[in-house]
């Protein structure tokens, strides 16, 4: 009773947080409008300026935030809870670099491929990279230094084939890094009618398969006890993760730490075991993509910088926070 | 016991590269200025055994008489030389010869292709027997002295080089491949064209706000009036609409609005772009530019890769011929 | 035993064929011939100028890095006892990453010496911070591991930003991250040369102890170990070789991953012979890539460390799987 109401309280909180967040990227950016100009620009009548920069551009690049946030973070938890193993993450598995990897090369050999096909080819990708850190890791139990430092050689091998990418093509693709760092910056509706149906769908999924996800963060053992398809849930969540993190990277480039840091975030606020896991999990990452990108326009505001790079430093150290905690723990 | 013979197989490798570091000093003792003799072997006029000393950004290099065969590191020396009617043997283009524009190339001729810009290959460039070599500050510094004993090596700043720098840099390629004054004819002659594309602008266009940018699949690269494109612009009496410190700010769709240029020149690296889709967006037909029916696609070759005076003229012309509606 | 000893000598064989071969590539080829002759001052005068001032120095600098590099991961993955550790993995590849993109993107018209002494600053740095962490008592090996990790993480996130601040200049930058030997030269080779007399035998001193090491700390201090002490003189050692190599030839991958797996597969696991074993394959395995670099698509080059991330990574995959099946 005790652990709903807190969840309750968390789920309030990060609410209203999050609508203040959304109020406030509505209302910074290079165009200079207050935060009740902003607000108001929203329901101005369509000809003004105002209201088609926060209509067309700002609005779409904050929902563009919280689904990808919610996206990232859910692939996240589900990782972990796969793997029963703290540090995995989009990032550390190697899924955001063989999408990036995708990307790049799609961009580089197939200049005339329409742009919804984009997503697919980032799928593969991530599946190629997942697998490939999966394989070098998983021999002997996937301790969280294996993941690391397979995620690590994984993500630098995928590196170094999209760096060649766009060395030998320089003249079409060296503006491609800004995309590379992951970014939300110019962003339209186009680009959250793209990852839309793809998150949606993932995160529906996801929460269905709630139940299952948080049996298995019990262990291996303990889910086939209780009953558990372990092999299909894997495969469904292995899918998930792919189609969740695989659409944002096609989107806004490969935005890092989110997947990393929320779960714990989460299980931080909750103390234990909740039903509301998942939906607070999407809800934070949410909450952390949209303050990280309002916070990436005032770096070296005026202009824009790319958010990834915002989330790698906030979570850089975060995964130095939780390595001294499982030294402490171990 | 065997493990312990491993120790001087071990050190053998460094013996070995230290041997044959050794025979590498050697060669080079002996072989140090054949290049540079290979180039004496033509005879050269009797009228240009005059020295020059030329400044550039390292320091000084000597000259003597008129160099034949030169090799230039990236597209804005090829345009100079062009238009000092000069052929290079050797140009670095990326391996890709298109990238040199049409003007420039038909009066290069043939030539050989050393590379990237970044890393010119070096045994070729040695191979052609140059007796002049003009490089660029930021990507060739760290190659100077190897350039130096190539042949003799002037090093400019072309890289950062706006409008008027690059009519120094001009200057000193005329002077450097012994052309002082044709050099300076031809810049009399490029100041009085410019003059006359300036006098052709239509007066209702001056101070107009223009912005040249290049634009690609995932970004719109505004060229600001500390660019080379921007600063031609100004010298044209136009304005840039993107005042900036940074040469090529990156612009997001609501920055190109507050921008709000009257006139926009598009070099486009493939065919499509992110202008494409903001096209879709209503904020679009509010950009005068837009609004104005002037929005036009330029060659990112000609606009922005033959810095020159060439490329310059051509441009210039075309921007006013847009500006003035044929 | 003694079968698995006699590979060695058949790698140095193996190392000065491909060196051959590798210095008779390029945009101008030159035959086999020709190389030895050249290299005994006999050859013809414009080969030899070629071979004497871009070739020869290049393939010295690839075996010098590509031994330095190896052995610098050999150390790390004994002392971590992961076989996936190594230099760039670790962060201190990217921390010299970091400073060089500094000084191309912060201070351009900077003399050219000052990039490889920042560069090997930045590796420095981030040494400096592993040191504190391994200075500390009773540190995992593995905790080493996942702070350099970290480290590597915010470095990029540094490059990444410099980069996207400078549109204009990305493409010096990122040749330097890649890694490539292009207009490198015999001061290079001196720049390096005497870290690596230095520190190979050194760490060829420390291999029974890296032997002891790898059976764990408790056995380690069981058997007289200071291990916390070894373990400072072993990272020293690692980054001072890495370092002193990712200065001059930018931070080249998979080389110190994948030479000391492979040699771990053929001599087994005793340092004193896998330690010189991987020096071989990886001033091979640099020289190999280097000269296939120059020959893929003249007269471009593509970088080496391309290359090696190329051909060493799907390797290094292939390896792992076969070990796996074998259960090793």
């Amino acid at each position: 009773m005790q652990g709903a109401s807190k969840a309750g309280i968390v789920l309030a909180a990060g609410m209203l947080l999050l609508i203040f967040g959304l109020v406030v990227s509505i209302s910074v950016g290079w165009t200079d409008m207050g935060v009740v100009s902003g607000v108001k620009s929203l329901f101005a009548p369509s000809t003004s300026q105002e209201h088609l920069i926060v209509t067309t551009l700002r609005l779409p690049r904050a929902l563009l935030a919280v689904i990808i946030g919610a996206g990232l973070g859910v692939a996240g938890a589900i990782m972990q809870a796969m793997t029963g193993n703290p540090l995995a993450s989009p990032q550390t598995f190697g899924v955001n670099a063989g999408a990036s990897m995708a990307v790049v090369a799609a961009l580089v050999l197939l200049p005339h491929l329409p742009v919804p096909f984009l997503a697919p080819l980032a799928f593969g990708g991530a599946v190629m990279g997942g697998f490939a850190v999966y394989y070098l890791g998983a021999a002997g139990g996937m301790t969280p230094v294996k993941l690391a430092l397979a995620g690590t050689a994984v993500h630098l091998f995928l590196a170094s084939i999209t760096e060649a990418f766009i060395l030998f093509h320089q003249h079409s693709t060296d503006q491609v890094l800004f995309w590379l760092a992951g970014s939300l910056d110019g962003a339209d509706w186009t680009d959250v009618n793209r990852v839309l149906p793809w998150s949606i769908g993932g995160l529906v999924a996801a929460f269905f398969m709630a139940r299952s996800i948080g049996i298995m963060r019990m262990g291996e053992d303990v889910a086939k006890n209780l009953g558990q398809h372990v092999i299909r849930v894997r495969t469904i969540c292995g899918i998930i993760v792919i189609v969740l993190a695989g659409s944002a990277v096609a989107v806004a480039g490969p935005i890092g730490f989110i997947g990393l840091m929320v779960p714990h975030l989460t299980r931080l606020l909750l103390g234990r075991e909740s039903q509301l896991y998942l939906p607070i999990t999407a809800l934070l990452g949410a909450l952390l993509l949209v303050y990280a990108d309002v916070l990436a326009r005032f770096i070296a505001y005026p202009y824009e910088s790319p958010v990834g790079i915002v989330t790698a430093f906030l979570g850089a150290p975060f995964f130095l926070y939780l390595v001294g905690k499982e030294r402490r723990a171990s | 016991m065997r493990a312990r013979l491993l120790l001087p197989g071990f050190l053998l490798i460094f013996i070995l590269s230290v041997f044959l570091s050794g025979c590498g000093t050697a060669i080079q003792n002996a072989q140090g200025t054949a290049p540079a003799a290979a180039t004496q072997t033509e005879p050269t006029p009797a009228a240009s055994s005059e020295k020059r000393v030329i400044k550039h950004e390292l320091g000084e290099t000597e000259i003597v008489g008129k160099p034949a065969r030169i090799v230039v590191m990236d597209f804005s020396f090829a345009d100079a030389l062009a238009t000092l009617g000069v052929a290079p043997v050797g140009i670095s283009d990326d391996n890709d010869a298109n990238l040199i524009i049409p003007e420039v190339k038909g009066k290069v001729g043939t030539y050989t292709s050393l590379g990237s810009r970044y890393e010119p290959n070096m045994e070729l460039i040695s191979s052609l027997a140059p007796d002049l070599i003009i490089a660029d500050l930021n990507k060739h510094k760290a190659v100077y002295d190897k350039l130096k004993q190539i042949a003799p090596t002037i090093v400019l700043n072309d890289h950062q080089a706006n409008y008027e720098h690059m009519l120094a840099n001009y200057a000193v390629i005329a002077d450097a491949v012994g052309m002082k004054e044709e050099g300076k004819k031809r810049l009399d002659e490029h100041q009085a064209k410019m003059d006359a594309i300036k006098a052709k602008l239509p007066k209702a266009d001056a101070k107009l706000k223009v912005l040249p940018a290049v634009v690609n699949p995932t970004g719109f690269f505004a060229h600001s009036n500390a660019s080379y494109a921007g600063s031609l612009m100004e010298y044209l009496g136009l304005e840039d609409a993107a005042k900036s410190e940074e040469a090529y700010p990156k612009t997001n769709l609501e920055q190109l609005v507050a921008l709000n240029p009257d006139v926009l020149f598009l070099m486009k690296t493939g065919d499509k772009t992110i202008v494409d889709e903001w096209k879709t967006n209503p904020l679009w037909q509010n950009i005068n530019a837009v609004k104005n029916g002037k929005v036009f696609e330029v060659a990112r070759n000609k606009w922005a890769l033959s810095r020159g005076l060439i490329g310059s003229e051509l441009s210039s012309e075309e921007a006013v011929t847009l500006l003035s509606g044929k | 035993m003694t079968r698995r000893q006699s590979i060695a000598p058949a790698f140095l064989l193996l190392l000065i064929v491909t060196a051959i071969i590798s210095i008779g590539t390029g945009a101008v080829s030159i035959s086999p011939r020709e190389v030895v002759e050249s290299l005994f001052g006999t050859g013809p005068k414009n080969h030899s100028f070629i071979i004497g001032e871009y070739r020869l120095p290049r393939v010295v600098l690839a075996m010098l890095a590509g031994a330095g590099l190896a052995v610098s991961g050999a150390i790390l993955q004994g002392m971590i006892r992961n076989p996936l550790a190594s230099p760039d993995v670790i962060g201190i590849t990217k921390g010299a990453g970091l400073a060089s993109a500094i000084v191309i993107f912060l201070f351009p018209k900077s003399p050219a010496y000052l990039l490889p002494l920042a560069a090997f600053g930045g590796a420095a740095v981030v040494a400096a911070i592993l040191y504190v962490y391994t200075a500390r008592k009773r540190v995992q090996p593995a905790t080493l591991a996942l702070v350099g990790i970290a480290i590597g993480v915010i470095c990029q996130a540094g490059i990444q930003y410099l980069m996207v601040k400078n549109p204009g200049d990305v493409n010096a930058a990122l040749l330097w991250m890649a890694g490539s030997l292009w207009g490198r030269g015999w001061e290079h080779v001196w720049a390096v040369l005497p870290w690596i007399l230095v520190f190979l035998p050194i760490a060829y001193s420390l291999a029974n102890r890296l032997d002891v090491l790898s059976l764990g700390d408790e056995v380690a201090e069981g058997l007289g170990e200071d291990v916390t002490r070894l373990r400072v003189v072993l990272l020293v050692t690692s980054v001072a070789l890495a370092g002193a190599c990712v200065a001059v030839v930018g931070s080249i991958g998979f080389v110190g991953l994948l030479s000391p797996h492979i040699a771990r597969r053929l001599v087994g696991g005793k340092h004193a012979l896998l330690l010189p074993v991987a020096a071989l394959l990886g001033a091979t395995l640099m020289v190999a890539a280097d000269g296939l670099g120059r020959w893929l698509l003249p007269p471009m080059e593509v970088p080496v460390g391309i290359v090696t991330a190329v051909i060493g990574a799907p390797y290094f995959l292939y390896l792992i799987g076969r070990e796996k099946r074998r259960g090793i």
